[in-house]
């Protein structure tokens, strides 16, 4: 008799978790939001610490070193011209007709100093086109792209909802091509989601109370989104422009910047 | 017992050996069975008469023998002494030559200077350490942020987790190009420098 109660107890507490996990199945949609990374192009400026570090290393450097061979004839370029003031009988008249170490430096340097680095600031920067991908070139960018919720139109990371019998990378692969069309190659880092954020729809939708939105992150590898406008955001536009709690969710599996 | 050493007796005799019959008489013995087996007789084959060479045909085959093994151990032995040299390994004989004249001459440091720059190597060291720190934490928080959301779609549906969990194989071979110190120039052409190959030919 109280094997056949225990029994029952075990029954019932299975069937509850069931059907549990059944009605939050049907009363959630689950979503997938796509995180586009384009990483940093060029290496982040260098800050107090690092200058002085890096200075301190060159000079140590040097003192370590032996002389190299462009010295060395620097400094008999430097005793032949002795030589010749004094008029001194050995002078070698070929050594000092030619080209010294000295001539050689400066027409070195004359040409590093026509050429010309590319700028930092892009022209993007100037502009302040947030759409190209030739802006902050020493910053991380995220992929942002206008989202249709309801009725209203949100900017947040791409995401769509997930269909019966894909897996979610798959989903995470079809958003991609959906909103930023098929020119744009991304690399997908893992086939697990790295984030989560939940809302509630304002009235039930189909019967669905809510999404449940799981993020993937991607790195950005070549071409560009051509079917929506989409913006790349550097960390701080990010804050500004996404709703307070989702920009925390997203937050959560980025890299943060410390220029 | 007696039936079977008579029968191992013939055996010779017989084409099949009696031995191998099975015995289906009881064992009655209240004693354990004897497992001692008895191999069989082997066919015996009449010798073989031996064949005569001529020593000197013998003596020669040794001699060819033995000149071919020296032959190769020759082979191997000035192989061993050459090595392929490594150019770069080895300092040039002008540099050793010189070394002297350029050893640098080494700047009298001052106590000053000496401490601001233990001072710099402490603070540098601090400095890393706080940003290796830093970094595990973010690592930490990142793999928290995947955790918490794996445990919520294990939550939704058991199927869409174990795809997740899937290793992702697209992703070997991984290739990245770190960031570089300038940007890269639109439409810059690379000078082509000449080269001349100087590399020596080592085949044997």
């Amino acid at each position: 008799m109280l094997f056949k109660t225990f029994i029952q107890a075990e029954v019932n507490l299975c069937r509850r978790i069931f059907v549990r996990g059944l009605s939050t199945r049907s009363s959630w949609d689950i979503v997938t939001g796509v995180c586009v990374e384009r990483l940093p192009v060029v290496t982040p400026p260098l800050n107090e610490m690092y200058k002085k570090y890096l200075d301190l290393q060159y000079t140590l450097e040097i003192e370590k070193s032996m002389k190299s061979d462009h010295e060395i004839r620097h400094e008999n370029d430097k005793v032949q011209a002795e030589l010749l003031k004094n008029e001194s009988a050995d002078v070698d008249i070929d050594a000092v007709s030619k080209i010294t170490a000295q001539d050689f430096e400066d027409a070195a340097n004359e040409e590093l100093a026509q050429f010309k680095f590319a700028s930092v600031e892009t022209e993007a920067d100037k502009k302040g086109d947030k759409t190209s991908l030739e802006r902050c070139l020493q910053r991380h960018l995220v992929l942002v792209t206008p989202i249709k919720l309801g009725s209203d139109v949100k900017t947040l990371l791409p995401q769509g909802l997930w269909k019966e019998g894909e897996t979610l990378r798959q989903t995470a692969e079809r958003i991609v091509k959906e909103h930023c069309g098929p020119e744009l190659k991304v690399q997908f880092l893992s086939n697990a989601p790295c984030g989560f954020y939940k809302y509630k729809y304002p009235s039930e939708v189909n019967g669905k109370i809510g999404a449940k939105v799981f993020f993937y992150y991607a790195n950005y590898k070549s071409g560009k989104p051509s079917k929506t406008k989409a913006d790349w955001l550097t960390r701080n536009e990010l804050q500004q422009i996404l709703p307070e709690k989702y920009n925390k969710s997203v937050k959560e599996f980025l890299i943060e910047e410390s220029h | 017992m007696f039936n079977l050493s008579l029968l191992r007796q013939f055996s010779r005799l017989a084409i099949c050996p009696a031995t191998k019959l099975p015995i289906s008489s009881r064992n009655i013995a209240t004693t354990a069975a004897v497992q001692f087996k008895i191999t069989d007789q082997l066919w015996a084959e009449p010798m073989k008469k031996k064949k005569k060479i001529d020593p000197a045909i013998v003596k020669a085959r040794e001699e060819r023998r033995r000149k071919k093994l020296e032959k190769q151990i020759r082979r191997l032995e000035k192989n061993a002494r050459q090595l392929k040299p490594i150019d770069e390994m080895e300092v040039p004989l002008e540099l050793l030559d010189n070394f002297n004249k350029r050893k640098r001459p080494q700047p009298k440091l001052t106590e000053e200077v000496i401490e601001a720059r233990a001072l710099l190597q402490k603070e540098w060291t601090r400095y890393k350490r706080e940003e290796y720190m830093a970094n595990v934490a973010q690592i930490d928080r990142i793999m928290g942020a995947q955790r918490r959301a794996l445990d919520k779609l294990l939550e939704e549906s058991e199927d869409l987790y174990n795809e997740a969990i899937m290793p992702d194989m697209q992703l070997i071979p991984y290739e990245v190009r770190g960031p570089v110190a300038t940007p890269p120039i639109k439409g810059y052409a690379s000078p082509d420098g000449e080269y001349i190959d100087v590399s020596k030919k080592w085949d044997n």
